[in-house]
C-alpha cells in the first residue's frame, strides 16, 4: 500500500481516476490548483487505486493523505 | 636475545630497578594506584607509576557516564558521543584533544579512586581523508549540561577549528547551563573575559561548520547547532528546544512534550535546521556528504572530483519537462537530476521555504550551489521564508567560493495579506540585494517564468544567462498585469472574460525569449538538452577565476 501525501495545500481542480481504477506508474491521479497553477500528482507505482479520499473542489492541506494505491 | 640496554630505551640500570619492584596489578587498569608502589618507583627515579596513572585515567575517561548510562542511551536508539565520533570519522583517525580533562577523586593515601572526564569530547579526525575538528556533548554525564572542564573543551572547539583552518563538526545532545552552575562556588566571569560567541561567529566566516542534533538539544547547544552552515536533526531521537518543557510550563503555563515543542516536524519546516534524517547515523552520512562540496576554509577552493558523467550528455526528457500549458506546474527536481552530475544533488532545507529549492551539486566534478524555483509550491513565488532560505544559501556559496547556478521559474514575490504580514517585501529585497553583492560566478537558466523585482535575486552580477524556449519574462506575469493595465478596456468589452484572455495571449507572446536573444538580453537561447554541456563549458571557463575569489567575504553567513 502506497500512500499519496500532499506536498502542498490548495484545492482539488480535477480528479482523473476513481477508486478501483488500475493505474500505471506515472499516470496522473489528480490535479490540484495552487496559486493559479495546476499541480499534477502522478502514481508513484503501478497498481489499483484502493482509496481516493478527495473530490473536485475540495480544499486540501499539506501532509494530507489523499489516496492509497495497492501495488500491482 | 638483545642486550638489555637496547630494549625500548630502558637502560639496564632502570630495568634492574623495575624488576625489583612488586608486580603491577595490570588486570585492573582502573584500580587504585598504590601510594607505596609509587614512592618505591620514585625512589628508583622512574615515572612508571605516573605513567600507569595516566593510563588508568584514560581508561576511566572512556567509561564516560558508566555502563548503565550508555545502555540507557542505546535503549533509546542513540549512540554515545564517542560512538558518534567513531561513526563519523574515517576509521582510526580520531586524535583526541584534552582526554585528561575532568575531575579525579583520591583516597586517604592520595591514591586515585576515580576519574570523571569532562562531558564534552573534542578532537581532530579525518572525513574522506580530509582533516576536521569534531566535538560533542556527552549526554551520559549530567545530561550533557556542561561540567567545568566540559565547558572549557566546548568553548575551545571553535578556537581549534579557526587556528587550524579546518571544517568543524559538532554533534549535539545536551542542555545548556544550569542555575546550579558548572562546578563548586566560583567567581563570575570577569569583565575582561572574551566575548563567548565571537569564535562561533568567526567560524561561520572562515571554516565550514556542520552540526547535528542527535537527542534533546536545548539552550546553549541549540544556539550552537543553528550557528552552522549545515544542520541536520535525527527525526527519531532529536528535539531542538530554546527551553525544555519544564521551563516552558513554569513560564508560560503551556504543557507540551519535548517532541511537541521541538521535534523534527516543527524544526525541519521552519528553517531551524536544514535537514531531517531518519536516525543518528543518517545525520552523520549527511554531514560527510555536505563536507565533500566544501573547501577546508575560505582561503581555499572546494575539491574537484573525478567525474565519469559525460559533459555532453543530452537528455531528451528535458524537451518536454516544462508543459506548454502555462498553468501546469512541473517537477523542477527532475530537471536538476537530468542536468547535474548524476547523483550529485544534495538538497538542503527541503522542508521550509518550499517554493525555493537550494542545494549543492557537481558539474563535471566541480562543486556548485544550485538554486531553483519549485512551481508546485505557491507557484514558486518568493515567500518570506523562501527569501530567507535563498539569502542564507547565497551567503554560503559566496563564503566558500562556490559558483551559483540558478534555474529560474520565479513568478514574483508572494502577494496577499498573509504575505504582507510576513514582511515578504523586506525579506525578499534582502535576497535581491544579497545576489547583487555576490562576487562568485553565476549562471542563470531561464526555465520558465522570470518576473518582478523577485526575479533579480536569481541573477548575480554578470550572470551567464541561458534561456529555454519556455522562458517568459517581464515586469509581472500577464495574468496580473493585464487585469490592471487594461481594466477599462476589459470592463467595456461585450465579453470581458474573452477580452481578458485575448489580451493575455497577445501579451504573453511578447514575453517570449526570442526578442530577448535578438537584443542580447540573454547570452543564448538554447535547446534544453544542451544545458548540461553549456554549463560544463562555463564551469571550465570560471574554474581558473576561483582561487583569486577566495578569502573572507564582505558579508558572512548568519544563522
Amino acid at each position: 500500500m502506497t500512500k499519496i501525501i500532499l506536498e502542498t495545500g490548495g484545492s482539488v481542480w480535477k480528479t482523473l481516476v476513481k477508486q478501483g481504477d488500475i493505474v500505471a506508474e506515472g499516470d496522473t491521479l489528480f490535479i490540484l490548483e495552487v496559486m493559479k497553477m495546476e499541480v499534477p500528482y502522478e502514481a508513484p507505482i503501478a497498481g489499483k487505486v484502493a482509496q481516493l479520499l478527495i473530490g473536485e473542489g475540495d480544499v486540501v492541506e499539506e501532509d494530507q493523505v489523499v489516496a492509497e494505491i495497492d501495488p500491482a | 636475545m638483545p642486550p638489555p640496554d637496547q630494549k625500548a630505551g630502558i637502560s639496564s640500570h632502570d630495568e634492574a630497578l623495575i624488576s625489583a619492584l612488586p608486580p603491577y596489578r595490570s588486570g585492573d587498569p582502573a584500580g587504585p594506584v598504590d601510594k607505596r608502589q609509587a614512592s618505591r618507583a620514585n625512589a628508583g627515579m622512574s615515572w612508571q607509576p605516573e605513567i600507569d596513572e595516566i593510563r588508568r585515567r584514560k581508561t576511566l575517561a572512556l567509561r564516560q557516564g558508566g555502563e548503565a548510562a550508555i545502555a540507557r542511551q542505546h535503549a533509546k536508539g542513540k549512540l554515545s558521543v564517542r560512538e558518534r565520533i567513531d561513526a563519523l570519522l574515517d576509521d582510526g583517525s580520531f586524535d583526541e584533544i584534552g582526554p585528561g580533562a575532568g575531575v579525579s577523586t583520591r583516597g586517604e593515601n592520595g591514591e586515585l579512586l576515580n576519574f570523571s572526564p569532562a562531558n564534552f569530547v573534542l578532537g581532530f579526525g579525518k572525513i574522506n581523508g580530509r582533516r576536521v575538528v569534531v566535538g560533542g556533548e556527552d549526554f551520559t554525564m549530567k545530561g550533557g549540561s556542561p561540567s567545568a572542564a566540559g565547558l572549557r573543551k566546548s568553548i575551545y572547539t571553535e578556537d581549534v577549528a579557526l587556528k587550524y583552518r579546518v571544517p568543524l563538526v559538532r554533534l549535539h545532545e545536551g542542555a545548556g547551563g544550569s542555575v546550579g552552575g558548572a562546578g563548586g562556588p566560583s567567581l563570575p566571569s570577569p569583565v575582561f573575559d572574551r566575548a563567548r560567541f565571537k569564535s562561533v561567529a568567526q567560524c561561520m566566516a572562515q571554516v565550514p561548520v556542520a552540526a547535528a542534533a542527535m537527542g534533546a538539544v536545548a539552550g546553549l547547544p541549540a544556539g550552537r547547532l543553528v550557528s552552522s552552515h549545515f544542520s541536520v536533526m535525527s527525526k527519531s531521537t532529536a528535539q531542538v528546544l530554546t527551553a525544555g518543557p519544564a521551563v516552558v510550563e513554569r513560564a508560560m503555563g503551556e504543557k507540551k512534550t519535548k517532541d511537541e515543542l521541538g521535534g523534527a516536524q516543527i524544526h525541519t519546516k521552519n528553517g531551524t535546521v536544514d535537514n531531517g534524517a531518519e536516525e543518528e547515523r543518517e545525520c552523520l552520512v549527511q554531514i560527510r556528504q555536505f563536507l565533500t562540496y566544501m573547501p577546508d576554509n575560505v582561503w581555499s577552493t572546494a575539491p574537484v572530483s573525478a567525474c565519469d558523467d559525460r559533459v555532453d550528455r543530452r537528455e531528451d526528457a528535458l524537451v518536454d519537462l516544462v508543459p506548454r500549458d502555462r498553468r501546469r506546474a512541473f517537477d523542477m527536481r527532475k530537471g536538476l537530476e537530468l542536468i547535474l552530475d548524476q547523483g550529485s544533488f544534495f538538497e538542503m532545507g527541503k522542508g521550509y521555504g518550499r517554493s525555493q529549492i537550494t542545494g549543492l551539486a557537481r558539474l563535471n566534478g566541480q562543486p556548485v550551489g544550485i538554486w531553483a524555483n519549485d512551481g508546485r509550491h505557491l507557484a514558486g513565488s518568493m515567500t518570506a521564508d523562501g527569501a530567507h532560505k535563498a539569502r542564507r544559501f547565497m551567503e554560503l556559496c559566496e563564503t566558500f567560493t562556490l559558483p551559483i547556478i540558478s534555474f529560474v521559474d520565479e513568478p514574483g514575490f508572494m502577494i496577499g495579506s498573509k504575505a504582507e504580514k510576513e514582511a515578504t517585501i523586506r525579506h525578499g529585497s534582502t535576497a535581491v540585494l544579497t545576489a547583487a553583492l555576490t562576487t562568485v560566478p553565476w549562471a542563470s537558466v531561464m526555465v520558465r517564468r522570470s518576473f518582478g523585482v523577485a526575479q533579480a535575486a536569481h541573477y548575480g552580477p554578470d550572470s551567464l544567462v541561458l534561456a529555454w524556449p519556455s522562458a517568459e519574462s517581464g515586469p509581472l506575469p500577464v495574468e496580473g498585469g493585464v487585469a490592471i493595465a487594461f481594466r477599462r478596456e476589459i470592463a467595456a468589452a461585450p465579453d470581458p472574460d474573452a477580452k481578458r484572455r485575448e489580451l493575455e495571449e497577445m501579451l504573453a507572446a511578447r514575453q517570449s525569449p526570442f526578442p530577448r536573444a535578438e537584443a542580447l538580453s540573454v547570452h543564448d537561447l538554447i535547446d534544453p538538452r544542451d544545458t548540461r554541456q553549456m554549463l560544463c563549458r562555463w564551469i571550465d571557463r570560471v574554474q581558473p577565476l576561483l582561487p583569486a575569489l577566495t578569502g573572507p567575504t564582505g558579508f558572512s553567513v548568519r544563522p
